[in-house]
């Protein structure tokens, strides 16, 4: 009957008890896996590059100012959180820490950049170990969306012509 | 060998049409024919041999071929055997025969084909425009190589309105859609109503298109893909990760280690599991039974919190790459998951005992949005639509992948073909899927999590995969491209069948049982649109839908 | 000194239940929360919603304004004279100036209100709903109706505070009639409180709010001030003409006795809500089509002094 089975979901129900928090004021921990931002200590990082080759989202981007000096920017726009940049870095220097509360009206908040001290040779890449050939399977070289071009990236509504579209070296670093 | 087998039956019926085949393995078949014995070939697939029709699929191989391609994906289920019959098309002007008129499940396979690629399907009975919007200038075609993947077209037209067909006699127009409570994505459904009851609808879909399948074409490679095709659907990404990770390597002969297969199914099924729990609360949310729609919630959250444990994330996983998977599942998490797995099964039950007595949902939903058998094979229906409706098909028994040839479950079928057989059917299926977890987690062996890959992966490979879903089967069409990115991805959505039955599940039903009928398909709509078009503001929105905010918002 | 009374008691009841109609359905949303499991919202939410929604930009947004305006003020000013002729454990203010009769047509008028509400707006939607609307008044109102006739029948008048005084019950014990109406009253009260299973006109999955669907800001506060003052209303006369024992002790404990049972009755409509899934209009109409047949029945019975 209708009725019986009404109350047996009531009675379901009511034993389950209260199972909702009030959030924000009693917050609920996250487990030792959750990939929140990802932090990027500087101390650690070798500038490799590795994480940007990686990112899929392209959101890591690498420009060299001079022979020494090496700029790596995490930009954190379209950033999936989905952990590769920590997982191919070897020298352990990024951390996907439990943040999960990143709303913000100021993209410096999120933005990480790391002006990196290089010794001379950083061209060949042979201070990142591929950790395994899986990560073979990536675009080589460098690509073309560095700190300098990316103006582009943000005004994509640009129309695209056979011209460079690059006709300033001005580097715009925030 | 089942694959030959089929060939030798298409040799000896289409003889010197048939130019050239590849079995890649005993599952396989793809088949190269002329232009010209397309349509008979289709037909003889769909209708004499009886196979299921799965997705068409349009490319542009000039940089290789200096042609096009259409390909038509059948899958014969009782011989767990996947079939890709292809065409090459001139490059110039290039036109095929439409299938549309003996395969009725190919009528929007085809206009997506016209719209994103430019092919034109002869003898198409109803070539509206599918998926690019309705100001998009004519002869650009955003899958073609040589349209640039952030092209922003000349001639984009801000006044270019759908023409909706008229209504029929006697009915006004209900638009349902784009906004509407009930859907979580946008569509609109243009329905004729008279009185309460609902004559025929027109659809206008695609509002979620994001161009996925140009961005993995043009910018990303092997390992980028997973991580946005698993942003594919809001529900079952998870689904799209593993059946695109599976393509490529049943294209490049590549086999994930036994104990990545397993993790593959565990997540699978947990996947499962959170979607039928969430639909089944949506469903008593969309009757207006809000007490059920929040205890099924409360059901489900444990399992979003093991996923939690295991991938990080409640719902975006990341869990393939290439070859293996990302994650481990520790002596720990499987304790664990078995304790959560245990409380989920004594809740459910005394839920789906309550709920089969109640005749106050029962009332709701019996007799309601029916789609029957000849539905099901004419337009390929998929997933529990089709199993309620009391067809026997499942991916995971018929087209075994990842480890579910180790383990045993049953496929629910009901025959009710309505919507409460449906809701029979995915609460059902939960316990199923607790039996597969449990088993995988006491057959799992020790071992890599990943392959190894000692070079780049091989181009021009073809590979399919087919994986089932929540919502139905999940069907990914491959083919390796250079740089180290595919030369075509297909996605197609189970929703995406679903969806062209929705028209026919309404007719004649009350207007009241519109968001039940359509709810009961599990729709996803940012799983069917996923195609073109990326970083247009003016693009997205569209006309008509501009008049419909005015409409329902006040115009300042 | 007699229409002074009548005037301040007025104000007194209509003040009454403005004050007390937010906190009731604060009760029915909490008391919902719980049963699903969640926390739910404070208490005094619903005060706070209509004050968030006085304080509101106010819009004129469909078709024709003047008339949305008029159905908003209607419905509000509607309600509120029902407070002040139903007796709310005391005699009402304005008991002399009407009937059971002007109760019945003010009740209608109330469900009016909506109807002109959907139709000023214009939109599908809106149209959709008040047919719904329409129909679901055609077959409910009657129902009403019989019961308040049937009171009327066995005592004989049509005065309020002789109708609203367990009238169904009069002539002792518990008649055939009495139980028939009030086995029919319980089962279609939900309609008339407007909640699940019955608020099929107003659908939120389904209408978009339906008739409603137009309005914001302080109208749309009148508008949720006057169901809620519905509810307590239609409580109100429910337990005026089926459960009117105790209703002649001394003030203060007959007074508390009567909200005591108001708050049972919105406990008993929650309860319903939160476990039951709307029901279709065709389904609803012939349900209180069959709920109609028994109460015709009654009433015969009430005539013949059964």
């Amino acid at each position: 009957m209708s009725v019986l089975s009404k109350l047996k979901e009531t009675l379901i129900c009511l034993k389950a008890g209260r199972v909702t928090l009030p959030y924000p004021a009693q917050a609920r921990p996250v487990p030792e896996k959750f990939r929140g931002r990802p932090i990027f200590d500087a101390a650690k990082c070798i500038g490799c590059a590795g994480c940007a080759s990686n990112c899929p989202a392209r959101e890591i981007l690498v420009v060299d100012v001079c022979q020494e000096i090496r700029i790596l920017q995490y930009l954190g726009r379209r950033c999936t959180y989905c952990g590769r940049c920590a997982d191919v870095c070897p020298e352990k220097a990024i951390t996907m820490s439990h943040e999960f509360e990143t709303a913000t009206n100021s993209i410096g908040d999120i933005r990480q950049r790391l002006d990196l001290f290089m010794s001379t040779c950083q061209r060949c890449g042979r201070c990142f170990k591929e950790p395994s050939p899986l990560e073979q399977l990536k675009l080589k070289g460098y690509r073309f969306d560095d700190v300098q071009n990316e103006r582009w990236i943000h005004r994509s509504q640009a129309y695209l012509t056979s011209e460079p579209t690059v006709d300033d070296i001005k580097i715009e670093l925030d | 060998m089942i694959a030959r087998d089929r060939l030798n039956q298409l040799k000896a019926k289409f003889g010197p049409a048939i130019l050239r085949a590849d079995l890649p393995g005993d599952s396989r078949l793809f088949v190269f024919v002329a232009p010209s014995v397309l349509k008979a070939i289709c037909q003889h697939i769909f209708r004499d041999l009886d196979a299921r029709y799965i997705i068409s699929i349009g490319l542009d191989d000039r940089p290789f071929s200096g042609k096009f391609i259409v390909a038509h994906d059948f899958a014969f289920d009782r011989d767990h055997l996947l079939c890709s019959v292809l065409t090459y098309l001139p490059a110039e002007n290039p036109k095929v025969d439409s299938i549309s008129g003996v395969v009725p499940g190919a009528n929007w396979a085809e206009r997506e084909i016209r719209d994103l690629v430019g092919i034109e399907p002869v003898g198409h009975p109803y070539l509206k425009r599918l998926v690019l919007p309705d100001g998009w200038p004519d002869g650009v075609h955003p899958l073609r190589k040589d349209v640039p993947w952030n092209q922003v077209p000349e001639g984009f037209d801000d006044e270019r309105e759908f023409k909706f067909d008229d209504p029929p006699e006697g009915c006004t127009v209900v638009p349902f859609g784009p906004f509407h409570p009930t859907l979580d994505e946008p569509a609109h459904f243009r329905l004729y109503v008279e009185g309460e009851m609902v004559r025929g609808c027109e659809y206008r879909g695609f509002m979620v298109h994001r161009g996925i399948e140009k961005l993995a074409e043009s910018v990303l490679t092997y390992n980028d893909i997973p991580m946005m095709a698993e942003r594919i659907c809001g529900i079952c990404g998870c689904v799209h990760n593993v059946t695109y990770a599976q393509a490529v390597e049943s294209a490049v002969a590549l086999r994930a280690p036994p104990r990545a297969e397993y993790i593959r199914t565990i997540m699978l099924e947990i996947e499962r599991l959170h979607s039928h729990l969430l639909w089944v609360g949506l469903a008593c949310h969309i009757v207006g039974f809000d007490t059920l729609f929040m205890q099924s919630w409360r059901i489900r959250e444990p399992i979003m919190w093991m996923a939690e444990k295991i991938s990080g994330n409640r719902k975006t996983y990341a869990l393939c790459v290439i070859g293996g998977v990302r994650w481990d599942i520790t002596p720990e998490v499987k304790a664990e998951l078995r304790q959560v797995l245990d409380k989920l099964e004594a809740e459910w039950r005394t839920v789906v005992a309550a709920v089969s007595k109640d005749k106050n949902i029962q009332k709701r939903t019996r007799g309601v949005g029916v789609a029957d058998m000849t539905l099901v094979k004419n337009v390929g229906l998929i997933g529990p639509v089709a199993r309620a409706a009391g067809a026997d098909i499942d991916c995971r028994r018929d087209h075994p992948y990842a480890a579910y040839d180790r383990v045993d479950f049953d496929v629910i079928a009901e025959a009710g073909c309505d919507v409460w057989s449906r809701v029979v059917v995915r609460m059902k299926e939960v316990f199923e899927a607790i039996r597969i977890i449990r088993q995988c987690l006491e057959k799992m062996e020790d071992g890599p999590l990943q392959a190894p890959i000692k070079d780049e992966l091989p181009v021009g490979r073809l590979g399919v995969s087919s994986v089932e879903a929540p919502r139905g089967e999940s069907h990914h069409f491959v083919i390796t491209g250079e740089n180290n990115r595919p030369h075509r991805w297909r996605v197609r959505a189970p929703t995406y069948q679903n969806l062209q039955a929705v028209p026919m599940m309404i007719k004649d039903q009350q207007l009241a049982d519109m968001t039940i009928s359509l709810g009961s398909i599990d729709p996803c709509f940012s799983c069917t649109d996923r195609m073109e078009t990326i970083d247009l503001k003016s693009g997205v929105t569209k006309v008509w839908s501009q008049e419909e905010l005015i409409k329902l918002v006040r115009a300042r | 000194m007699n229409i002074l009374c009548a005037i301040l008691g007025s104000l007194g009841n209509v003040a009454l239940v403005l004050l007390v109609a937010p906190f009731f359905q604060g009760v029915l949303r909490k008391v919902t929360a719980l049963i699903q499991s969640r926390q739910g919202p404070p208490l005094w939410q619903p005060y706070f919603d209509l004050l968030k929604l006085l304080g509101k930009e106010d819009i004129e947004s469909g078709q024709t304004p003047i008339m949305q305006r008029f159905a908003a003020y209607l419905s509000l000013a509607t309600v509120l004279t029902l407070a002040c002729l139903v007796p709310m454990g005391f005699p009402a203010p304005l008991d002399g100036a009407g009937d059971v009769i002007l109760v019945i047509y003010l009740l209608t008028l109330s469900g009016i209100c909506t109807l002109l509400a959907g139709l000023a707006a214009g939109s599908t939607y809106s149209l959709v709903g008040i047919s719904r609307e329409m129909m679901t008044m055609i077959a409910l109102e009657p129902l009403f109706a019989v019961a308040i006739v049937a009171g009327a029948v066995r005592t004989g008048s049509f005065r309020l505070d002789t109708v609203l005084n367990g009238s169904v019950y009069a002539g002792g014990g518990f008649p055939c009639s009495g139980v028939l109406l009030l086995g029919v009253m319980l089962l279609s009260f939900q309609a008339f409180v407007q909640r699940v299973p019955f608020d099929i006109s107003e659908a939120e999955t389904e209408l978009m709010e339906g008739p409603l669907m137009e309005y914001s800001g302080p109208k749309l506060a009148l508008f949720k001030y006057a169901q809620m003052a519905k509810l307590v209303i239609y409580s109100a006369i429910f337990v005026g003409l089926f459960v009117p024992w105790d209703s002649t002790l001394p003030f203060p404990l007959g007074w508390l006795c009567f909200w005591a049972k108001v708050f049972g009755l919105v406990l008993l409509v929650t309860l319903v809500a939160a476990t039951h899934a709307r029901y279709r209009i065709d389904q609803a109409i012939r349900f209180f089509a069959s709920l109609l047949v028994v109460a015709l029945g009654a009433l015969v019975l009430a005539t013949y002094g059964y």
